[in-house]
């Protein structure tokens, strides 16, 4: 399985001088009062600027003062408390086909931004759901800040099965009732779900200030359409809906032009959230995938 | 129900047919049906356009068809269709008559006895039924028998109707089963009998819708000897067992002659269900003893009983065997069975043979220098084999004594120790056999024969350990007690159960006289024996030119002389009866139609090949 390369050493070399991106590089502490620019709490200074009414007079520059007598305000680079997740589709459609590996695919994803995202020590987590008859189900590691613990994903990703539904809302609703600090989301999908449903997931992603990546999942064949030829009887893994239909080329076009519309859709809503969108589209292509996705996703040397 | 599992699909042979069919159907419908593709969503397939219906039509072939035919027809015939139809108008019923021959029909009833009453019951429904009826009659006691095949011809059956008689003996469940087992191919069965079958009986013969039950006869007051035991002449008393069946007190005189005498004539109250115990004697001299109810009763054959007292003079005998404690045992058991035996007990390797003795009992050793009149031989030696055709070929270890021909004794089996393995000739009758632990083989434990020196019993079995003296293995005294009696008995009188297997020996063919009177020539077998098997109570006689033998059969059943009970016909079983008497047209038959789907095959294969040479012509093939 493709997630398995996500954790050997050659692999993780490329990306050991990979830091992922945070265009929110301070936290909000809960109870902080903030006016305006929130002011970081670090101990690393960052610039000065001249004082304003209402500025704490405890980061005055007084030695300054002394020696030019112009009021200055230090100001300090706030210690990076960004919790990532990495939230993973396990929903049943992420299974199939299976020759295309797709839920493989999307697993060595996650853990390879969970290994960026602890190149600053940040607090990462990867976590997975999917949908019972009892309603939306998510399993999740716990946060692990060093590369040492790398590894500790490594069973939780092995051993995750696909089931169920997508229910995105539904699983979107679910995570921010955990009342965890906003954080970077990076969200794995196959995005094939009605677009309301996406399209309300991700606006309480951002309505909760959440900095919300999406990773667009898809196998070659799938995207391809590029099924053995003859006529079948289909049936959805979710839904268990099954209609007749004849694979050939004509269909095979059929099914790339829906699969670019449904990228696009999704694509022109993240745009418009100013959401990152990544594609992801065939297996077969991780390392290309990476070289091309990564900068677009907002991962720096 | 068992012709239906016969011919139907309840047979798991047809059964297992038609599954074969269900499954080739369902491998065709797979092959017409689509497969099924699992896709991650429909939402891809949604402007897909649906795939245009073709539809596919039959082609009408009659190659096609032929095949599809033959095919259908031999898978119908080996399922075994059948069909329901009812009897054809020209060939009558087929009704079996089915009659209980055991001792109970024999009982008083009216003017005559219940098997008179049975046959009067069946001459009338012979007499009812229309001349194209069938019967086949049926009777059963110790064993089922056909007494006339089936036939139209209802002179004949009149005929062996009434030559039917009752033997003094119980009728056994699994005679009566197999009776009603061979009945079943009647359309109806009449059953004949002074008491209703078992519901069990009923189920394993199939026969519940058919069967038309006649109780014959009504409860009876029946007295009866159950055992009479002589005591030993001049020491202990007799004692006679009786037991009233009645459900009233009776009065009852028995009477007992001994030796030509009577020695006891009283008559006694019996209580309801009473067993009493009689003693009489001691007697003065041995000989036979013959007990007799004079009261009548019901039932006669139990009311008579004879057994044998041991004569009162002195007889030798010598106890040979390389164990003291083993000559010990046999001298106790000895003098146990009869006290006038004076008994000499020797190490054969110190014995010398001189005298001739009435009774020689050789264990683990074989002298034939002693002269005897009879032998019992006990865990022989190879040594033996110098007596005619036995041979011995092994020891085992240990074997467990079975057939005893006790009805608990192949419930009970007896574990015994160390054990010849002995090829018993023709001339010797297996008394006992026995199991070889952890094989499927019998061997026999228990043998007794006659050669003209004298009788020959043998035990295989070792008696040492005490085996005799074991409480817990009291099967091989008592087989051993009574193969003495056997062995020491007069060989001119012998003391049976009726249905026993006689063996006796004789010098050349003999004529057997009944106890009714009438005379029977009987002829040897190649070993020289006449066998009999008595189903009368009474008194037997075999007699050739230089020898007469007497043969007294004794009858006891606990269950068959038991009279009293009257199984009330049930409603539905009087309803059935009405309606086998008063109905003209039968059930409705099974017939099999295999053989016309056979034929019907055959017939759609040789149109078929018809066909395809008409092909094979029109397309100017050589072959097809």
């Amino acid at each position: 399985m493709l997630e398995t390369r996500a954790f050997e050493p050659d692999f993780l070399r490329r990306l050991d001088r990979l830091v992922l991106g945070v265009r929110r590089a301070r936290s909000v502490r809960t109870g902080q009062r903030t006016i305006g620019r929130v002011q970081g709490l670090g101990i690393e200074p960052e610039n000065f600027k001249e004082y304003a009414p209402g500025d704490d007079l405890r980061f005055l520059d007084w030695n300054a003062f002394a020696r030019l007598d112009d009021l200055l305000i230090r100001t300090y680079r706030a210690e990076r408390q960004v919790e990532i997740t990495v939230m993973l589709d396990a929903s049943a459609s992420m299974g199939l086909p299976a020759r295309d590996d797709k839920f493989g695919l999307a697993r060595a994803l996650a853990a390879t931004f969970a290994y960026i995202g602890m190149a600053e020590n940040d607090a990462v987590r990867i976590a997975a759901f999917g949908s019972h008859r009892d309603g939306v189900k998510i399993r999740s590691t716990p946060f692990f800040r060093r590369r040492e613990q790398y590894q500790m994903f490594r069973p939780f990703l092995s051993e995750l099965k696909c089931f169920g539904e997508t229910r995105l809302s539904a699983a979107v609703g679910e995570f921010l009732l955990q009342r965890r600090t906003a954080g970077v989301l990076i969200l794995i999908s196959d995005c094939l779900v009605n677009q309301t449903d996406f399209e309300e997931a991700l606006e309480h992603l951002i309505g909760a200030h959440h900095e919300v990546k999406l990773i667009h999942v898809m196998g070659e064949m799938e995207s391809a359409g590029s099924y053995p030829p003859g006529l079948y009887r289909v049936r959805d893994a979710e839904s268990g809906a099954m209609r007749d239909v004849a694979f050939g080329p004509q269909l095979a076009e059929t099914c790339r032009g829906k699969v670019a519309a449904i990228s696009e859709r999704v694509r022109d809503f993240c745009i418009s959230r100013g959401t990152i969108y990544s594609q992801a589209f065939g297996a077969r292509h991780l390392d290309a995938i990476l070289e091309r996705e990564l900068p677009r996703l907002g991962v720096i040397r | 129900m068992d012709a239906l599992r016969q011919v139907g699909l309840l047979n798991p042979d047809n059964l297992l047919w038609a599954i074969s069919i269900a499954i080739l159907l369902a491998i065709y419908l797979r092959s017409r049906s689509r497969p099924t593709l699992e896709v991650s969503s429909l939402l891809l397939f949604d402007e897909a356009p649906a795939p245009a219906a073709r539809v596919r039509h039959l082609r009408i072939d009659p190659l096609f068809w032929l095949e599809a035919a033959i095919l259908g027809a031999i898978a119908l015939a080996l399922a075994g269709l059948y069909l329901r139809t009812a009897p054809a108008a020209a060939q009558g019923k087929t009704r079996a008559l089915v009659f209980d021959l055991a001792a109970g029909m024999d009982a008083r009833e009216g003017g005559g006895t219940r098997l008179d009453l049975a046959k009067k019951n069946a001459l009338g429904i012979i007499d009812a039924a229309p001349e194209r009826d069938r019967f086949i009659l049926i009777g059963y006691a110790l064993e089922a028998e056909m007494i006339h095949s089936e036939t139209a011809n209802h002179d004949s059956l009149r005929k062996a109707i009434s030559e039917m008689r009752a033997s003094a003996v119980a009728h056994r469940p699994a005679a009566q089963s197999a009776a009603l087992m061979r009945a079943r191919a009647a359309g109806e069965v009449d059953l004949f009998a002074d008491r209703r079958p078992s519901d069990s009986i009923l189920a394993d013969a199939g026969l519940s819708a058919r069967l038309h039950f006649h109780q014959a006869g009504s409860p009876a007051e029946n007295l009866a000897i159950v055992s009479l035991d002589p005591g030993i002449p001049n020491i202990s008393r007799g004692h006679a067992a009786l037991k009233n069946f009645g459900r009233k007190p009776r009065v009852c005189e028995l009477a007992i002659d001994g030796a030509g005498k009577t020695v006891f004539d009283r008559s006694l109250i019996l209580a309801p269900g009473e067993q009493a115990m009689v003693p009489f004697g001691p007697l003065t001299s041995g000989g036979l003893v013959h007990a007799r109810l004079v009261s009548p009763d019901a039932l006669a054959a139990d009311n008579e009983r004879y057994t044998y007292a041991p004569m009162d003079v002195a007889a030798n005998v010598i106890v040979l065997s390389p164990d003291a404690v083993v000559r010990d045992d046999i001298a106790r058991v000895l003098l146990a069975v009869n006290s006038n035996f004076i008994i000499t007990a020797a190490d054969p390797a110190k014995f010398t043979a001189i005298d001739e003795y009435s009774l020689a009992v050789m264990h683990d050793c074989y002298i034939p220098s002693v002269k005897a009149r009879a032998i019992l031989l006990v865990f022989p030696p190879a040594s033996v084999s110098a007596v005619a055709d036995l041979r011995i070929t092994g020891t085992i270890p240990a074997a467990q004594l079975t057939g005893q021909g006790r009805p608990n004794a192949n419930t009970t089996p007896t574990f015994l120790g160390p054990t010849r393995r002995i090829n018993v000739p023709g001339w010797m009758t297996v008394k006992a056999s026995g199991a070889v632990p952890g094989m499927h083989e019998m061997i026999p434990m228990v043998a007794v024969g006659s050669l003209p020196s004298g009788n020959l019993g043998l035990l295989s079995f070792d008696i040492r350990d005490h085996l005799l003296l074991d409480p817990d293995r009291l099967d091989a005294l008592v087989a051993t007690v009574e193969l003495i009696r056997e062995l020491t008995a007069p060989t001119q009188l012998q003391i049976v159960s009726t249905g026993a297997f006689l063996a006796i020996p004789a010098p050349r063919d003999a004529r057997i006289v009944t106890p009714d009177g009438s005379s029977i020539p009987a002829s040897r077998d190649k070993w020289g024996r006449l066998r009999i098997r008595p189903l009368q109570a009474g008194h037997y006689s075999v007699e050739s030119i230089s020898q007469k033998v007497d043969i007294y059969a004794n009858y006891y059943d606990a269950a068959e002389s038991d009279l009293s009970g009257y199984s009330v016909p049930s409603a539905t079983m009087a309803a059935k009866y009405t309606t086998a008497v008063d109905s003209i047209s039968g059930p409705k038959q099974l017939r099999p139609v295999s053989m016309l789907l056979i034929l019907l095959a055959l017939l759609a294969m040789i149109v078929e090949s018809a066909l395809l040479l008409r092909n094979a012509r029109r397309w100017g093939l050589r072959h097809v």
